[in-house]
């Protein structure tokens, strides 16, 4: 993989021309925004003004007026920033991606399948509705890998019968290939429960967790403190886990500031991480050429393809061929 | 009256909830141990088709493939107790060691397929057994807390329940590792 300056230049130096193609439709972008708004402002006020001589300024319908404003704007900005984003990904992210590696294919449209979002059995819920885009997929050092943004959601009714829609998993996930044979299920996931009520009595409260298998304890105290792993096999998910794994888990653990998701099931290891966010949507009101905002396309992309490095799926140090 | 038996009734829920953890604790550690036990009836298979393969090679090592060899016979024979498979495996694990370094010095062995197949066998072995012997480390942990800490331990005498050996994971073995690794790359 190409280290993190040769990228930097990659993306200002090959990338230039479609950046600077990218930036002038931005700013197009942005005098048309402000344009519309403009407007929007000011007939927006106008309609304030008339209605509160008629109805009053309190009255439902205006709330009504204010919604249907902010409906009408956030659907302007969509329609006027769609083709931005759509070149976007395919004029930087995409030969981005091949300059990471020429194996890496990458569908903006495209997901990883809910199946193996429910196969990792990180998230014990069913989804209602499975979203995603931003797929890459390829193998990096001889291990295939696939990711994508994903935006996994759950239904609920509140007390007056009405469905709402609660968000089960929205992030990264990643799906590779692991270099060691297993048959049971190891689940890693942030702990919560030692984190709030102590060792003791969070312990206690992970041990009597019925909707997972048996909790595995571990012989590293500070990969203990961060996470909780259940398993059907305490000797296999050792074997997964040996002390240089957990070290690795942990140190990418403390790089992302997110919550992070691993299980082992079916000779792959799933990554959930709960960005909260979308990967590579780029932002209309900051620079593409903005140093900052490069970094972190570039970062994200290199963190996420690194995993395979980072936790050494690549060293073919077992029987497995 | 009445109070006497509910505290009488509420005791001996608790005494069978105990008694059933410790017993659940107990096999638990039984359970694990016949999972070291394969891993390391794995590792004795190979060992002497390892010993067969270097020892052409290693002439200034024939003690120690000797000494391999008769640690596994020991080993094998039918009957001997969990601690001495514990302590024979120990000593097995630091001869192998021996091994393994020894072996960087010949350049014929590492070129060899054969070897070079075992040692990946080996070395995945290893792991397994490491990984065995951490499970197996929690289970009795486990259950020596259980029998030494209160209320439980009461219990644990009436039960003739005993404290039972961990592993020992040495500083050979964790170089044993290191050396693996450096070997395949």
């Amino acid at each position: 993989m190409k280290s993190l300056s040769e990228l930097t230049d990659f993306y200002y130096k090959e990338l230039y021309p479609s950046l600077n193609e990218l930036e002038k439709t931005r700013m197009q972008i942005i005098s048309q925004l402000k344009w519309y708004g403009g407007m929007g402002a000011v007939v927006f006020t106008l309609t304030a003004i008339w209605m509160g001589k008629n109805f009053g300024l309190f009255h439902p319908l205006m709330i009504a007026v204010a919604i249907g404003f902010i409906v009408l704007a956030s659907i302007t900005y969509r329609f006027m920033t769609q083709g931005y984003a759509k070149d976007f990904k395919s004029k930087i992210i995409t030969p981005l991606i091949g300059a990471i590696d020429s194996n890496l294919l990458y569908n903006p449209d495209f997901m990883i399948s809910q199946h193996l979002f429910e196969r990792s059995q990180l998230f014990n819920h069913k989804v209602d509705r499975y979203n995603g885009n931003d797929y890459v997929k390829g193998s990096i050092d001889g291990v295939p890998l696939e990711f994508s943004d994903v935006h996994a959601e759950y239904q609920t009714k509140d007390s007056k019968g009405r469905t709402q829609w609660q968000t089960l998993f929205r992030g990264l996930f990643l799906v590779a290939e692991f270099n060691k044979y297993f048959k049971s299920k190891t689940v890693i996931l942030p702990d919560q429960a030692e984190k709030n009520f102590g060792t003791l009595i969070g312990g206690w409260l992970q041990s009597i967790n019925f909707s997972r298998d048996d909790l595995i304890r571990l012989d590293d105290p500070e990969f203990e403190k961060a996470f909780v792993v259940y398993g059907n096999d305490p000797i296999e998910a050792r074997y997964i886990l040996s002390h240089s794994m957990m070290k690795r888990i942990l140190e990418f653990q403390k790089k992302i500031t997110h919550p992070l998701f691993v299980s082992f099931v079916h000779n792959h290891i799933h990554i959930g991480i709960g960005t909260k966010k979308d990967l590579f949507e780029p932002a209309v009101f900051t620079s593409l050429l903005d140093f900052k905002q490069a970094m972190e396309y570039i970062n994200t992309l290199r963190y996420t393809i690194g995993l395979v490095e980072e936790l050494k799926l690549n060293e073919k140090l077992w029987s497995k061929e | 009256m009445q109070i006497a038996l509910i505290i009488l009734g509420v005791l001996s829920i608790i005494a069978i909830l105990i008694y059933n953890s410790l017993i659940g604790k107990k096999n638990q550690v039984e359970n694990i141990f016949a999972g070291v036990d394969t891993v390391l009836k794995k590792r004795f298979d190979l060992i002497p088709n390892l010993v067969a393969s270097v020892s052409q090679y290693m002439e200034h090592e024939k003690s120690t493939l000797e000494k391999v060899t008769e640690l596994r016979a020991q080993a094998m024979k039918p009957g001997i107790s969990d601690e001495q498979k514990i302590s024979l495996d120990a000593q097995l694990t630091s001869a192998l060691g021996a091994i393994n370094i020894a072996m960087e010095a010949y350049p014929d062995l590492k070129a060899n397929e054969n070897v070079m197949h075992l040692q990946r066998s080996l070395n995945e072995i290893e792991e397994q057994i490491s990984a065995a012997r951490r499970a197996y480390n929690q289970a009795v942990t486990d259950l020596n807390n259980a029998i030494e800490m209160f209320p439980t331990n009461i219990i644990a005498g009436w039960m003739n329940l005993q404290r039972k050996a961990v592993f020992e994971i040495t500083v050979s073995e964790r170089q044993n590792v290191d050396v693996g690794a450096l070997f395949n790359k």
